[in-house]
């Protein structure tokens, strides 16, 4: 790397290209690194996909000012597709080749910048569209795709699969929360830039989009709430209900695509309906079930025809950097896993009793937030055999506690159902997240409530989980729903 | 590239602005330098003729940095530079006075980086460092040097006058507080010498600093000030030179050079101030006259060429490449200056009260004695149109 500047950054330095700001832009992005104190701010105007005009302003270093430049050159005029294809290697050639050392990062600045306008615009274009639960549009046809993308081997895998595949691939990444700070959680700004460097480098356009609020009233309320009215909740399945789809449905739509992608496993059977992936032990058909028949209709799961094995080879194969990263974590929104930690931050808790299956009290709880049915640990009641929370009671404030047998269930009323075939069809069901399917008969409630009357006993059904029926012969999912009781 | 930016780059006339990075060399220096690097090539410590003219020369030369001192011959001790200078000085006293169990030192915050870090040093070695802070002008309080000292004090060590900002220390007063107290006291007056009138026989001070390249000398020769009866021991070791305090074959045309630089500064010093005041009050005139444009350092009490700047808004690293590209050379104020380390606020700004942000904001302007006034005003002209172009850049500048 060179010790000084180049000619080209010089250039760009005293003839900044596309200075200033557009006073009704249609979206303005602004990003600063605070450590050096260099701010970039880009603001775009969009018609018809395409940007019309692009302005800028840096406060920084001469190597910030002319990578703004730069930038603003490189897709002034462009569609908004290529636009988002401009990488950091891209702005680095046209200042003539690297930066002097430590001057790299104004790549990264004014390229998010960028981004974060594109991100403002969409947003202003989604209003209240997505918390209001978005269905899609008129679908268009055609071979285009937008492909989540979280930073994973699984995401970028599934978006390289359909570039192969001869796509027009577009991908987006998600801002969920502000997850703590060097944390390994997927939804960190890091993990963002790194998402936006592997599309790039893979040639892909991308964006992001601001969920966090669409996250906090759909997922996170809910995850809370759930420990409150005594239910266990599943804050992925919340997602895949309320947020994941809906958004890249909306952005496919934004941009005249038709299907959108993500690195799930499962598979789409016709009607349509969710079958099981090729690798067993990676299924997330549990946890993809709420996805609405509309959106699942446009949907492309790649990996499903693949083994995780095969996936992490392509990876390397195709020298993807994010071929060794770590598999995701259970809930993104809490990296250090301590979910009652995180719980208790947002509730009042009230102390009360332990009691058992017949109401005789057997002692004192710190509040009903800290259990769900199934728990053995913490009950804080000795007994001569294991104890076990056996139902919630956040009315009365009781926790039920009894021997395991008790926890065993026959029959689960199943509500907030998502059918994808007759209810017949259901021979099996699937009640938690690590469980295998019991076989099942369906009964069909007046209110379209289904009980699954149990072959065998299961332990530990906690209401507010997921229940998934699947068919006679185990493959497709017939309709999901949430526990909403369950009986001997 | 704009028209008339290219037409700076084709009239090839650079307006050399940095004075105190380094200066240009004196024609007449260079005439006085050239035989001894031509010609002659004698070891001054040789006994055949060459080596006599060499001996010659050198002591010629000492004489006249002496006489530009107000020092006798034997006091003055070349050095490679100011950097060799200062250590020479801070830590020569420092181990000679370590037998009288004397272990603490008093530093400005506000030193060059040969004092600071040699300080530094002593400090992991053992030593107590007293650092004492600066007003807003960067002025050290002589009352505070005098509280700051104790029975234990070996050295005092206050800069004659600011590289960065260019304040000019009370030295006499800071001199005269240590004499007293009979406690060594070391000025640096690398800026200072060839632009305030430096004489020792009025300033006490012990030890004192100066280097050949910022007063139209060559760059790699300094000479260390020692006054008659400081004990110092050597920092290099090895043939005995330079009275045994510092070993190594003399260099010859440098010490040559130093000697006709010092006789030009003494020679010229009056006039030397006043042009170079005539420049810089002009500049600080026309650039405080763009909005958020602030001078930095003492308003009177600053050297005869220096004006440093806070320009709100904008980066130095910019402002200056900026300039650069226009044909003018000169200096951010801080050590973000150099390209390649990255960001790091002057200490010097820090210790007068300013944020990081408007230490990064920071340029300084030295003017020299061959600058005309035709370059000021070009200069000027080519400072307001950098800055308004960056502060319409800017996204903290509101319009």
């Amino acid at each position: 790397m060179p010790d000084t500047y180049r000619p080209e950054v010089i250039d760009h330095l005293v003839r900044p290209r596309n200075v200033g700001e557009i006073s009704d832009a249609s979206g303005i992005g602004e990003s600063g690194d605070a450590a050096c104190g260099d701010i970039a701010r880009f603001s775009v105007r969009l018609e018809d996909n395409a940007l019309t005009d692009v302005r800028y302003k840096v406060y920084g270093c001469a190597a910030c000012i002319a990578a703004g430049s730069a930038l603003s050159e490189l897709v002034c005029g462009k569609s908004l597709l290529d636009a988002a294809r401009v990488s950091k290697e891209d702005v680095r050639d046209a200042l003539g080749g690297s930066l002097p050392v430590g001057k790299e990062h104004a790549l990264t600045l004014v390229l998010d910048a960028l981004h974060k306008a594109f991100e403002d615009h969409w947003n202003l274009v989604a209003g209240d569209m997505l918390v209001e639960g978005y269905g899609g549009s008129e679908k268009n046809d055609g071979k285009t795709v937008v492909a989540a993308m979280s930073g994973g081997v699984d995401s970028a895998v599934t978006a390289l699969l359909l570039k192969e595949r001869g796509y027009d691939v577009a991908t987006v990444t998600f801002r969920l929360h502000d997850g703590e700070k060097g944390s390994r959680s997927c939804c960190s700004p890091d993990t963002v830039l790194f998402a936006r460097d592997t599309a790039h480098r893979m040639g892909l356009p991308h964006f992001t989009l601001n969920l966090k609020d669409l996250f906090q009233k759909r997922v996170m309320r809910d995850f809370v709430g759930s420990y409150e009215k005594g239910r266990t909740p599943n804050p992925c399945v919340a997602c895949n209900a309320h947020v994941k789809f809906h958004a890249a449905a909306f952005l496919a739509d934004g941009l005249g695509f038709h299907h959108v992608a993500t690195g799930h496993y499962a598979r789409v059977a016709d009607g349509p309906s969710l079958a099981r992936p090729r690798d067993a032990a990676k299924d997330q058909t549990y946890v993809l079930w709420p996805i609405p028949r509309e959106l699942l209709a446009r949907t492309v799961f790649p990996l499903g025809d693949y083994e995780k094995p095969e996936v992490r080879r392509i990876a390397e194969d195709r020298g993807l950097a994010v071929a060794y990263t770590p598999e995701s974590q259970d809930i993104c929104f809490i990296p250090d896993g301590n979910y009652r930690k995180f719980v208790r931050k947002k509730v009042a808790a009230e102390p009360g009793e332990v009691v058992d299956t017949a109401g005789k009290v057997l002692g004192g709880h710190a509040g009903v937030v800290d259990f769900t049915v199934g728990q053995r640990r913490g009950i804080g009641v000795s007994a001569p055999t294991p104890l076990y929370v056996t139902e919630v009671r956040p009315k009365s404030n009781q926790v039920v506690v009894g021997k395991k047998q008790d926890l065993a269930v026959r029959e689960v009323l199943v509500r907030d159902l998502n059918h994808f075939l007759a209810p017949d069809e259901a021979c099996s069901v699937q009640v938690r997240y690590n469980g295998s399917p019991v076989p099942c008969e369906v009964e069909e409630t007046a209110d379209g409530a289904w009980i699954a009357h149990l072959s065998e006993p299961v332990m530990g059904v906690a209401p507010g989980q997921s229940a998934v029926f699947y068919s006679a012969d185990g493959e497709r999912v017939a309709a999901g729903g949430v526990v909403a009781r369950n009986g001997a | 590239m704009a028209v008339w930016v290219k037409l700076a780059k084709m009239m090839d006339h650079r307006v050399y602005l940095d004075h105190a990075a380094t200066t240009p060399l004196d024609e007449r220096v260079l005439e006085a330098m050239l035989p001894h690097l031509k010609e002659r090539g004698g070891n001054p410590s040789s006994l055949h003729a060459s080596g006599a003219a060499a001996r010659e020369a050198i002591e010629a030369a000492r004489e006249a940095v002496a006489a530009f001192l107000g020092a006798s011959p034997g006091e003055i001790f070349f050095t490679s530079g100011g950097t060799e200078a200062d250590n020479l000085a801070l830590f020569g006293m420092a181990r000679a006075a370590e037998t009288s169990g004397k272990r603490h030192v008093v530093v400005s915050a506000v030193e060059h980086a040969a004092v600071r870090e040699s300080a530094r040093r002593l400090e992991e070695s053992g030593w107590e460092v007293s650092w004492i802070g600066v007003d807003e002008h960067g002025l050290v309080d002589p009352a505070e040097l005098s509280a700051a000292l104790r029975p234990d004090t070996a050295l005092a060590a206050v800069m004659w006058a600011n590289n960065e900002i260019g304040t000019v220390q009370p030295v006499e007063e800071l001199a005269d507080i240590c004499a007293e107290r009979e406690i060594l006291f070391h000025a640096d007056a690398v800026q200072s010498a060839g632009r305030v009138p430096i004489d020792v026989a009025r300033t006490p001070v012990s030890t004192l600093a100066i280097s050949g390249h910022k007063l139209y000398g060559p760059q790699g020769i300094g000479a260390l000030y020692v006054r008659d009866g400081v004990a110092l021991d050597p920092t290099l070791l090895g043939g005995g030179q330079e009275r045994g305090l510092r070993s190594g074959t003399e260099n010859v045309a440098g010490i040559v050079g130093l000697g006709m630089a010092c006789q030009l500064a003494s020679e010229s010093l009056e006039g030397r101030v006043r042009h170079e005041s005539r420049l810089r009050d002009r500049i600080i005139s026309g650039v405080t006259e763009l909005p958020g444009v602030s001078l930095n350092g003492h308003p009177e009490m600053r050297l005869s060429n220096s004006v440093h700047l806070s320009v709100d808004g904008v980066e130095a690293e910019g402002l200056v490449l900026f300039l650069d590209a226009l044909g003018f050379e000169v200096g951010s104020g801080s050590a973000c200056a150099s390209a390649s380390a990255g960001h790091k606020a002057s200490p010097v700004l820090l210790a007068m009260g300013q944020d990081e942000r408007e230490a990064f904001s920071a340029v300084r302007i030295t003017v020299g004695k061959d600058n005309t006034e035709q370059e000021i005003e070009a200069f000027l002209e080519a400072f307001s149109t950098a800055v308004n172009q960056l502060r319409e850049l800017s996204p903290l500048t509101t319009t």
